[in-house]
C-alpha cells in the first residue's frame, strides 16, 4: 500500500513538474509535431520538380519522344531546351539548374552503329537532388534504348500489355506502344515519408526517453533531491519503478501525438493493428527508460549523463535505418545496426504500420527488444548507487 | 538504548583512498553532538554511512539501535536529515514536498497534516506553504527541509550545515529548534563550520581530521585538553633544556633541582589565566593571593594589573574573586584568557597536518 503510495507520489511529481514548467509542457506537445513536420516537408515525400535544362542537338521522332518522356516526369521541371550544351554547363555552374541533360546529335538515327552518348552534367553537390536525378535518368534513358532496339528488330517484337507506370514516371506508350513496363508494388504507393514515420516516432521515443531519464536521475540525484527519497525507507526498485510509470505515462502520449500529427499533416495510413503499434512504442519506450537507468546509475551530474549517452545516442540515430534502409549502408554499420535496440524498434514499426504485419511476423524483434530491457534494467538496478 | 549511535572501526576507502579510517565514537543518546571537520575531512562520508545511504568498506555503526549493514530500512524510519545542499523539489510546494516525505515515511493521512501544520508553525513557514519551493528565500528553503525532515518524528536528526548562509534571525529560529528537540528528548547530530553554533548547542564535539577521530569531548574537555597539551609542551620543553643544563654540567644535582622539575611538572594543572584589575591592589594583598593554594603564579603589571596562573578547579575563580573583595579589594575589571572553540579545532586540525607531515 505505501509502495503503491510512492509510485504514485513519483508520477503526480513528474505531471505537476511538467505542468509548472509550461515550456517543457509544451515542448513534449510540439516536439513530435514539428518533429514530423520538419521530416514530412523537410525530407519525406518523393522528390519532385528538380529545376533541369535539356539540350537537344538534332530533331526527329525520338527527341520529341524523349522530350515528352523528360516532361512527363515529375521529378523533372525542365526550365528551358536548348541547342548549345556548352550553355547548359554554364546553366548547371551558376546554379540555374541541377542537371543538363545532353541529347546526342545522332540520336534519331536509326541505322547508325555509332553509339549514341547522352551526357547528364549533374549538380553533385546536392546530394539529394543528384541521388534522385541519377537513377531516374538512368531509368529514363534504358527504356529509350530499349525503344531504339524495338524499332531496329521490329518484326519480332511482342506487344504486351502495360499493368502500370513505371516507378519514375516515364510514360513508356509515349515513346512507343511496342515497350511494355510492368511494376508490381507489394504495399502500394510506398513514399519516403511513409518509409521515415515508424522510425521518426521510435526516433522521437529515444530521444524523449534517453534525455528524460537523465533529468529525473541524474538530474534529481545533481540537485541531491534524489538523495532525499533515498534517505527514506523505500527501496531503489520503488523509486526506480515511479520514474519509469511516469516516464511511460509522458512518452506514451507523445509517440498518441505524433501518430495523430502524421495522419492528420500527411495522411498516414497504419495498416496494422493500432494496438500493436502502440504496445511497440511502450516496449521501445521501456527499453530506452532501461537504457537511461543503465547510465544515470553511476553518474552523478546531468552533464556526465549527457556525456555518456550522446555518443551511443546519435550513432544509433544514424545507423539504425531511421533516415536510410540499413541494406545501402556499408558493411561495417550494417553489422552494428545490429546491437542497436533502435533497429529492432524501426524493423518492427516499419512492419506493423507499412505493411500491416501481426505479431506473429515480427516476434523476433519483440523478443531481441525485451531482451535488450531486461539486460538494461539488471544493470541499472544492480549498479544504481543511492549516493555518489 | 545508552548510545544513539556507536561506530565500530567504521571505515570506508575508495580505491585506494581511506575517506574514513577505523572509526570508532560513541555519541549518547538525547544528546546534541557536534561533528566537526575541515573540508574533505571525512564527515561527510561518515554521515552519509550512519545515514545509509552509502556503505561502509569495513567496520559498522548502530544507529538508533539498528545495524546500519543489516537494518538500513529500520534506520531510515529513525533517523531525519537536513542536508547541506538544498534538496526538497524547486517546482513543488512545501506543503507537497512536506506530504511527500510524510508518503515516503509512511506516515498515516490523519496524522500528517496535523503533525505538517504544527512543524511549518514551530519553524513559521505555514503563511508560505503554498508557494514553490523554488521561489522561496534561502532561509525559507531550509525551514521547509527541516519540517520535511522531521515530519516522521525522527530519534536521531542530522544537520548539516544547517545555518550556513542565513540571517541571525532564521539562524536562531533553528538554534531554538535544535533546544526544543534536545529537550524532547531527540538526539542531533550537527555538522558546522560555526563554532559559535556548535558551542552553544552541543554537549559532546567530535572533531575528525583525514578520515580519523582527532578528538571528542565536551566543548570544556577540549578546551582544557588543550591547554593542558600546550603547557605540557612548554612545560616538558623546559625540562628537556634543564636536563641538557645538568648533562653538560652547568647545574649540580641537588634537592632543589628535583624541585624545581617536580614543580614545573606540577603546573601541568595550571589551566587557567585569571585578568584583574584592582585600583587598590597593595603588597599585602598580593602577598595574600601568592598564599592561595589555587594560584601558582602571579605576574604583576604596572597598570595595577595582575595576571594569575591558576588550577582549573570550578570554584577557583570564585575562591580568588571572594579573597581580594574579603581583604578590601576594589576590582575594576576581571576575565579569564580561555581557548575558544575555534583555536581546539585548529589545534587538533594543524597537529594532525603536523604529524602527517612528520610521518611523511
Amino acid at each position: 500500500m505505501v509502495e503503491t503510495k510512492k509510485i504514485m507520489w513519483m508520477i503526480k511529481k513528474d505531471l505537476l513538474v511538467l505542468w509548472r514548467h509550461k515550456p517543457r509542457l509544451l515542448s513534449l506537445f510540439l516536439f513530435p509535431i514539428i518533429m514530423i513536420t520538419l521530416f514530412g516537408y523537410g525530407m519525406g515525400g518523393s522528390l519532385s520538380n528538380v529545376p533541369v535544362v535539356v539540350v537537344e542537338q538534332s530533331n526527329g521522332p525520338i527527341t520529341d519522344a524523349t522530350l515528352n518522356a523528360i516532361k512527363g516526369n515529375s521529378i523533372y521541371d525542365v526550365k528551358s531546351i536548348i541547342t548549345d550544351p556548352n550553355k547548359g554547363l554554364q546553366m548547371v555552374q551558376n546554379g540555374e539548374v541541377k542537371a543538363a541533360i545532353i541529347l546526342p546529335t545522332n540520336l534519331n538515327d536509326l541505322n547508325t552503329t555509332q553509339q549514341k552518348s547522352i551526357v547528364v552534367d549533374v549538380d553533385s553537390s546536392n546530394q539529394i537532388a543528384a541521388s534522385a536525378i541519377i537513377p531516374a535518368t538512368q531509368g529514363l534513358f534504358n527504356q529509350i534504348n530499349t525503344q531504339i532496339a524495338a524499332q531496329k528488330l521490329q518484326p519480332i517484337l511482342v506487344q504486351s500489355n502495360q499493368v502500370n507506370s513505371t516507378s519514375n514516371g516515364v510514360n513508356a506508350q509515349s515513346i512507343t506502344n511496342t515497350i511494355n513496363l510492368q511494376i508490381n508494388k507489394l504495399y502500394g504507393n510506398i513514399t519516403y515519408l511513409d518509409f521515415l514515420v515508424p522510425a521518426v516516432i521510435a526516433m522521437t521515443i529515444l530521444f524523449g526517453c534517453m534525455f528524460g531519464m537523465g533529468e529525473v536521475i541524474a538530474g534529481e540525484r545533481e540537485r541531491g533531491e534524489l538523495a532525499r527519497l533515498f534517505m527514506t525507507p523505500t527501496t531503489i526498485t520503488t523509486v526506480i519503478g515511479g520514474k519509469i510509470i511516469s516516464k511511460l505515462v509522458q512518452e506514451t502520449g507523445r509517440a498518441i501525438i505524433l501518430i495523430i500529427a502524421a495522419i492528420l499533416l500527411f495522411g498516414i495510413i497504419i495498416n496494422g493493428s493500432m494496438v500493436l503499434t502502440l504496445f511497440l512504442l511502450i516496449l521501445g519506450a521501456l527499453c530506452f527508460v532501461g537504457f537511461g537507468i543503465m547510465i544515470s546509475a553511476r553518474v552523478s551530474s546531468m552533464e556526465d549523463y549527457q556525456q555518456s549517452v550522446m555518443p551511443i545516442a546519435m550513432p544509433m540515430m544514424f545507423i539504425s535505418g531511421v533516415f536510410f534502409p540499413i541494406e545501402t549502408m556499408p558493411w561495417i554499420f550494417q553489422k552494428l545496426a545490429y546491437i542497436f535496440p533502435l533497429t529492432y524498434l524501426n524493423d518492427a514499426l516499419r512492419a506493423v504500420m507499412l505493411k500491416g504485419v501481426g505479431i506473429g511476423a515480427i516476434w523476433l524483434d519483440v523478443v531481441v527488444l525485451i531482451g535488450f530491457t531486461a539486460v538494461f534494467f539488471a544493470l541499472g538496478v544492480t549498479r544504481f548507487n543511492r549516493d555518489i | 538504548m545508552k548510545y544513539a549511535i556507536e561506530t565500530f572501526d567504521l571505515t570506508k576507502k575508495y580505491n585506494d583512498f581511506v575517506a574514513v579510517d577505523a572509526l570508532n565514537m560513541k555519541i549518547d543518546n538525547k544528546s546534541v553532538f557536534g561533528f566537526l571537520g575541515p573540508n574533505g575531512a571525512g564527515k561527510t562520508t561518515t554521515i552519509k554511512m550512519l545515514t545509509c545511504l552509502i556503505e561502509s568498506t569495513s567496520g559498522t555503526a548502530n544507529v538508533a539501535g539498528y545495524d546500519i549493514a543489516n537494518y538500513p530500512n529500520e534506520v531510515r524510519e529513525k533517523i531525519g536529515m537536513v542536508p547541506q545542499q538544498f534538496s526538497l523539489y524547486g517546482d513543488l510546494t512545501v506543503r507537497e514536498n512536506v506530504d511527500l516525505c510524510a508518503d515516503f515515511y509512511g506516515l498515516p493521512d490523519d496524522l500528517k497534516e496535523s503533525r505538517a501544520d504544527e512543524l511549518m508553525e514551530l519553524v513559521d513557514i505555514k503563511y508560505a506553504q503554498n508557494k514553490l519551493v523554488k521561489q522561496l528565500s534561502g532561509g525559507m528553503k531550509q525551514k521547509a527541509s527541516v519540517v520535511a525532515s522531521l515530519i516522521h518524528q525522527p530519534d536521531i536528526l542530522f544537520l548539516d550545515e544547517p545555518t550556513i548562509g542565513l540571517d541571525p534571525t532564521t539562524k536562531r529560529v533553528l538554534w531554538d529548534l535544535v533546544e526544543e528537540l534536545h529537550s524532547e528528548g531527540r538526539t542531533v547530530i550537527l555538522c558546522s563550520h560555526d563554532m559559535y553554533e556548535v558551542e552553544l548547542l552541543c554537549d559532546e564535539i567530535g572533531i575528525i581530521n583525514s578520515g580519523i577521530l582527532a578528538a571528542f569531548n565536551t566543548p570544556r574537555g577540549l578546551k582544557d585538553t588543550m591547554l593542558r597539551e600546550k603547557k605540557e609542551k612548554k612545560d616538558s620543553n623546559i625540562i628537556s633544556i634543564l636536563e641538557e643544563l645538568r648533562e653538560e654540567g652547568s647545574v649540580e644535582p641537588s634537592v632543589e633541582f628535583d624541585n624545581l622539575k617536580e614543580q614545573i611538572e606540577r603546573k601541568n594543572r595550571d589551566l587557567k589565566e585569571l585578568s584583574v584589575m584592582i585600583s587598590n591592589l597593595d603588597e599585602n594583598m598580593l602577598n595574600t593571593l601568592k598564599n592561595m593554594p589555587v594560584i601558582h603564579e602571579i605576574v604583576e603589571h604596572d597598570s595595577g594589573r595582575i595576571v594569575l596562573d591558576l588550577e582549573s578547579s570550578d570554584d577557583a575563580v570564585t575562591q580568588i574573586i571572594s579573597e581580594i573583595i574579603g581583604n578590601g579589594g576594589n576590582i575594576t575589571s576581571i576575565s579569564t584568557k580561555d581557548p575558544s572553540l575555534e583555536d581546539v579545532f585548529m589545534s587538533v586540525t594543524t597537529r594532525n597536518i603536523e604529524e602527517g607531515v612528520d610521518d611523511g
